[in-house]
């Protein structure tokens, strides 16, 4: 009904291999693309700019880039909040450096600190696979968070070892402020979207050609890879470049357009295993997946708890907090029983249901 | 199509209670409290929530709230997570008249925006040191004492009253390795480099709070004169079990006011006699206000409170810093001559407290806290407080009334507030103060 593909006939070989082949599906991404461009910043509350829509845009850039990593070149990673962390102070350090560098260029910039840094924590991925890997990415994790608290430098030396976005104006949102306390939350959730919105479109068509398929390759197995003329070392290490670039831009993002000052623990491993969560329960190797995963982790939490509220039932504020990760929690569970493969996969069953109804074979 | 109904599902949820939320403007005066009964810090948090419960309840119950208008003191978890602290300020503000974050991390966060969102943060006994300066800070009050009141309080003991006499001796400073933890540092540094002691600043990770071994072995390798710890949850606990073990001699331990947990030395028991903590609040359990509380809040089974945990210092701490908000609150009904009073209403209330030791006698609090007031350039009040010491069993005072070094610490408020200021530019500078007086 909704996914007639009747009548869709491709003439050429550049039409069967459109980034939408079928014509709903095009139709769906701009109807979601216009609700995030000109419906919700419109009809959004201070409450859900700041809880919704900003957060679950940054959490969605952090696990797209952990996806490249995990999802496309098969290298787990426990590391990414630090990688985030290597970002946020990039940023700070840079923004408080050189006052003119315009802000949004800052956050652009920021991503190649991290993609270095990656890099640097990525070699060991030529001689070691799958948990391995994990440890020597939770080595970064550790060790990085340490240096932010013990590297005095990194925060200038402020007394309680905390960075502070400052209140900067950017060219790109028209001189206002984008940063700091006086930045209004409609002009970050536009900066933020923006970025989102390029890097996703990026990374859409970086997983679609060469580089994509020897991520994939590596990822499906390496040895086979190397065996077809694969350079083993430049596909794994360009994927840490990528993903832990992603990683970092989310990071400054973070802290510059969100939460306005961290502080180094912020980084820490929950953080990591938040965005590695996302990722999995979303669907790892997708790109719709980080979004759907975001919504679920960061978004349904905020939403239920104003449900009590709304409904005007006198819950205790502790009690809601409980429940509330109780039903979370089922909620991950069911889903992760339901499709292993992650809420993207889901989302292809059932759009692969509609597309064979009402005649399934 | 899924995840799009998804998403208009949280957008509808959203506007809902977005919408209903103004539905219940009743005659009320909403005092969010951002509070934390889950999570790793839950232990210390529940008996100051619920003191802080319990008063505003007993008044609602006695007086019919504060000038006739009911206080509707609503808490909204925070786990001590800076993320949910910031939701819940963003929850709250819209009807909020003050916003109490109850963690240095989400004041932190909180701090730049009240200057945009004009509602006063109310950060009693913890925050930045240079909150105190309200020609800059504004909307932030750290009533009655900072961190650098406390550092300054405990030296003042432990050098008895001369500070030139700790000359040569050696301060192990164990703390939190956080933005809480580092606060008092650079007023013990410049007190360091005054008066030649040497200070060995111990940093405890917030992953090592249990298993403190390593420090204090570095502790017994220094044999330092004295150990001061500025500690929060599970690190306390730690710190006095380790010292017990390595038998460090617990009258040379001196805690920060969050260090004196009943809970925590109870563990211990005998074995943690001698230890102190400076306080700005104290215990006293023949004190006219429990009885009220006895019958209009615990008689009624509305507390969430034991009965053991109504005798802590930490519940006592929770009464006292509701009645701090309250007095405020009564100050600006009164100045303004009406009952319903907003967030602007409130900072000039909280900006001229006026808490005498008649006031505290009418309150039935005498001796819960020092008397205090506040004014335009000084957002602190500077009470100060009292050294109490485990007696094995429970907390007793062990000091007369120790007053902080003001004159050492004003300006170097007003410097780093200043360095505030200027990084957070453009700041909003309230021109018509006389910081220096404070």
């Amino acid at each position: 009904m909704f996914y007639r593909t009747a009548g869709q006939f491709k003439t050429t070989y550049r039409d069967d291999q459109a980034l939408f082949p079928i014509r709903q599906d095009a139709v769906l991404v701009a109807v979601i693309l216009i609700l995030a461009w000109a419906v919700f910043p419109f009809i959004a509350t201070e409450f859900a700019f700041q809880t919704l829509l900003i957060p679950i845009l940054i959490y969605s850039l952090a696990a797209l880039g952990l996806n490249v990593l995990t999802g496309y070149a098969g290298q787990l990673s426990l590391g990414t909040a630090a990688f985030m962390g290597v970002g946020a102070y990039a940023c700070y350090k840079m923004l408080t450096i050189m006052p003119w560098l315009d802000p949004i260029v800052a956050i652009l910039l920021s991503g190649f600190f991290s993609a270095g840094v990656g890099v640097m924590f990525g070699i060991p991925s030529l001689r070691i696979k799958g948990f391995y890997l994990a440890i020597a990415t939770l080595a970064a994790q550790f060790f990085l968070v340490w240096l932010f608290e013990k590297w005095a430098w990194l925060y200038n030396y402020n007394a309680s070892g905390a960075i502070q976005a400052p209140n900067i104006t950017s060219v790109f949102s028209g001189g206002t402020y984008v940063s700091g306390p006086l930045a209004t939350s409609f002009t970050q959730y536009y900066m933020v979207l923006g970025i989102t919105t390029l890097l996703t479109i990026l990374t859409i068509n970086l997983t679609r050609g060469t580089l994509g398929r020897t991520w994939k390759a590596t990822r499906d197995m390496d040895f086979a890879a190397e065996l077809i003329g694969i350079n083993l070392m430049r596909s794994k290490l360009s994927a840490f470049a990528v993903s832990s670039y992603i990683v970092g831009v989310a990071g400054a993002l973070f802290v510059f357009m969100w939460r306005g000052a961290a502080e180094p623990n912020l980084f820490d491993i929950p953080l990591s295993f938040t965005i590695l969560f996302i990722a999995i329960i979303g669907g790892l190797g997708s790109i719709l997946g980080n979004y759907l995963g975001a919504i679920l982790i960061v978004g349904l939490p905020v939403v239920l708890n104003t449900v009590p509220a709304a409904l005007g039932l006198p819950l205790e504020s502790a009690f809601v907090e409980h429940l509330n990760l109780m039903i979370v929690g089922g909620l991950i569970i069911f889903f992760l029983i339901v499709e292993p493969h992650g809420l993207a996969r889901l989302w292809g069953l059932a759009r692969q249901k509609l597309i064979v109804w009402p005649f399934p074979y | 199509m899924k995840h799009f109904t998804r998403l208009a599902a949280a957008a509808l949820a959203v506007t809902v209670a977005a919408t209903s939320a103004p539905a219940q403007e009743t005659e009320e005066l909403f005092v969010p409290n951002l509070a934390y009964r889950t999570g790793p810090f839950a232990a210390t948090g529940i008996p100051l929530m619920n003191g802080q419960r319990d008063y505003a309840q007993m008044l609602n119950a006695r007086d019919g709230g504060v000038g006739g208008v009911m206080l509707n003191f609503e808490e909204c978890e925070t786990g001590y997570n800076t993320q949910k602290g910031v939701e819940c300020y963003e929850k709250t503000k819209g009807e909020a008249i003050v916003t109490q974050p109850w963690s240095t991390g989400i004041t932190l966060q909180v701090l730049p925006k009240t200057n945009v969102d004009k509602i006063p943060v109310l950060a009693p006994g913890y925050g930045f040191s240079p909150m105190a300066d309200g020609k800059v800070f504004q909307w932030a009050f750290n009533v009655p004492g900072s961190y650098w009141d406390a550092a300054s309080m405990i030296l003042k003991y432990i050098s008895g009253g001369d500070l030139g006499s700790l000359n040569g001796k050696t301060i192990a400073f164990l703390h939190l390795d956080h933005p809480y933890g580092k606060e008092p540092l650079p007023f013990m540094e410049a007190m360091e480099k005054e008066h030649g002691f040497k200070l060995e600043p111990i940093p405890v990770g917030l992953k090592e709070m249990q298993n403190q071994s390593a420090q204090w072995l570095q502790i017994r390798r220094l044999r330092p004169d004295y150990v001061v710890m500025w500690g929060w949850g599970a690190m306390n606990a730690g710190a006095i079990t380790e010292a017990v073990k390595t038998k460090f001699p617990m009258d040379k331990f001196v805690g920060v006011w969050w260090s004196s947990h009943d809970a925590d030395l109870r563990i211990v028991g005998e074995k943690g006699k001698g230890y102190k903590a400076i306080s700005f609040s104290r215990p006293v359990l023949d004190a006219p206000v429990l009885s009220d509380l006895e019958d209009y809040v615990y008689s009624k089974g509305d507390s969430l409170a034991s009965e053991e945990e109504r005798q802590g210092v930490f519940y006592n701490r929770g009464l006292v810093i509701s009645m701090i908000l309250t007095e405020a609150i009564a100050t600006a009904q009164k100045h303004f001559d009406k009952a319903v009073i907003g967030p602007e209403d409130l900072r000039w209330g909280l900006e001229n407290l006026n808490i005498t030791d008649e006031r505290l006698e009418e309150l039935g609090m005498s001796g819960m806290v020092a008397p205090f007031s506040t004014s335009c350039g000084d957002h602190t009040g500077h009470s100060g407080g009292w050294i109490l010491e485990w007696d094995g069993e429970k907390f007793v005072q062990a000091s007369d009334h120790l007053t902080p070094d003001s004159e050492v610490i004003r300006p170097m408020e007003i410097a780093g507030a200043k360095a505030y200021a200027e990084e957070n530019a453009p700041w909003p500078v309230n021109e018509s103060c006389d910081a220096q007086a404070g």
